[in-house]
């Protein structure tokens, strides 16, 4: 929990910072519009990395095997990790785009709406969920069914990379792509992202016994 | 030493219906496929505590595991008053206490308390009440993280006493614990076990003597022994004299700190070989037992 609050601090004040940098820096209105929403799903992922932190960790604490004895299904504790996930990436957009968009509004930054509201619906929201979703689900799945370990070449240390380096890599996709087609790239990422979670949902329930979930002997 | 693989159920008057009955019948369980307990099969009915022993990896958190529900058995059935426990009404007459805290961070300990006692359905005054009745007033308003091993112990045993139950399943409950509160912790499972059944598992087998009507010991996975504690009896029968004046009565060389060992084929021989003492002049301060039979478990 200590280590949740920890990572969504971290997410909430690095997005918010982006934003003010953005948004008041020299160039102002054109940089802010392009880079904020494209950017800003990279920060919702490690931030929310908060709760896959929190699944995982359980495994020195034994909540979980308590939880279970008490009639817990373990399938929903899985879920609890992937909502707590989703809340925190809500959190994040939130809070930066709450800022970023306020004080854009408050400063008179120029910036096109149309494009803004179409990037952040077509690529900021559903990539910023999906990325963090897709993190937590193989950051949960992974570190259960292997042995505990820790640091940067554990499931923990690793998991922000794995919902940053789609992100990024989408939009480098994006951008060999005429202007036209990018958000055909960025929604499509976005969607067969989504599309692997289900799958890795489906594949947990037969991977992930209850003894995925209790501390080691 | 008896060896009981399969043992009939144990406790209870006969033709008397049992209050709680616990009942494992062919069960393996583990993990990853891997049979840590294999084919084990008891019936328990009788409040008493029953203590669960064996050697490391012998399986003893398995059994609690899933005698909670928690492990799901690969084969067999476990029966909580007659109901399996994969379904809820039989969870809910056990309290199960894990070897490790399983204290939420970031809570300070009343709020983990409150937090588990809203998992249990527990009342809130409950919390209050067993605060009180585990002496951790001090630690209510500390991180449970901040807190030392033993005080965490504690606090973890404070869960097990927010909601009454019929069942007590104990994983290492006295562990980390100094002497003095090892023996309050135990004087409050006695009283549990005047009503309740209580399966204990412990290292220290001093304790398990002290407290265990039953033993049930575990052996690669399999039931060693289960029976009354009082049934075991000890390969070897030895004694430690503590006495003024045996210096030259009994040899020098079967002394152990302050007491002069002795082997005897039985107890029956005490009073022979103490009368012999007192008789050549030599004042008896103690006479107690060298080994526990329970030691013979571990063999």
């Amino acid at each position: 929990m200590v280590i949740g609050r920890l990572y969504l601090g971290i997410g909430v004040g690095v997005s918010v910072l982006l934003a003010l940098i953005l948004a008041l820096g020299a160039h102002g209105g054109a940089e802010f519009g392009q880079v904020f929403p494209l950017e800003d799903p990279l920060f919702a992922v490690m931030g929310s990395t908060g709760g896959l932190l929190t699944f995982t960790s359980d495994r020195t604490k034994g909540v979980f095997e308590y939880l279970i004895a008490y009639g817990v299904p373990p399938r929903t504790l899985f879920l609890n990790g992937l909502i707590a996930t989703a809340t925190m990436t809500a959190i994040i957009l939130g809070c930066s785009m709450l800022v970023g968009f306020g004080v854009a509004a408050g400063f008179g930054v120029g910036v096109n709406s149309a494009v803004v509201a179409k990037t952040v619906v077509l690529y900021t929201l559903p990539m910023s969920f999906a990325a963090a979703l897709f993190t937590a689900t193989v950051g949960m799945i992974w570190a259960s069914i292997s042995s505990p370990r820790t640091g940067m070449n554990s499931p923990l240390g690793l998991a922000p990379l794995v919902g940053i380096a789609p992100t990024v890599l989408v939009l480098i996709v994006a951008e060999t792509v005429p202007p036209a087609d990018f958000y055909y790239v960025t929604a499509g990422a976005a969607t067969a992202i989504v599309a692997a979670v289900v799958v890795l949902l489906l594949l947990s329930a037969r991977l992930m016994g209850r003894e995925r979930f209790l501390s080691p002997l | 030493m008896q060896t009981e693989p399969s043992p009939p159920p144990l406790g209870g008057a006969p033709g008397a219906p049992a209050r709680h009955r616990i009942e494992l019948d062919g069960v393996s369980s583990g993990y990853r496929g891997n049979r840590v307990l294999q084919d084990v099969s008891f019936v328990i009915e009788e409040p008493a505590i029953y203590v669960v022993l064996g050697p490391n990896g012998a399986g003893k958190t398995t059994l609690f595991r899933t005698l909670a529900g928690i492990l799901e058995p690969y084969s067999g059935t476990v029966r909580i008053d007659g109901i399996d426990i994969a379904e809820h009404a039989a969870r809910t007459r056990l309290q199960y206490l894990s070897h490790i805290d399983g204290m939420p961070d970031g809570l300070r300990v009343d709020e983990a308390l409150r937090f588990y006692a809203g998992v249990e359905g527990a009342s809130a005054p409950a919390v209050e009440r067993v605060i009180g009745l585990l002496g951790i007033v001090e630690l209510r308003h500390r991180f449970f993280s901040e807190l030392s091993q033993g005080q965490k112990k504690r606090v973890s045993i404070a869960r097990v006493f927010l909601q009454e139950r019929s069942i007590y399943l104990l994983d290492e409950p006295t562990s980390n614990l100094d002497p003095k509160l090892a023996k309050e912790i135990r004087d409050l499972v006695l009283g549990l076990s005047r009503d309740d059944l209580v399966l204990y598992s412990s290292h220290n087998l001093y304790e398990a003597r002290e407290i265990g009507k039953y033993v049930l010991a575990l052996r690669d996975g399999k039931v060693g022994y289960f029976g009354r504690l009082t049934d075991l009896r000890p390969t070897r029968y030895v004694i430690g004299i503590r006495a003024d004046g045996a210096e030259g009565v009994l040899p020098a060389a079967s002394k152990r700190g302050e007491y002069f060992v002795q082997e005897l084929s039985g107890p029956e021989e005490v009073p022979k070989i103490v009368a012999e003492l007192v008789a050549k002049g030599v004042r008896i301060r103690e006479v107690k037992e060298m080994e526990n039979p329970l030691e013979d478990l571990f063999a």
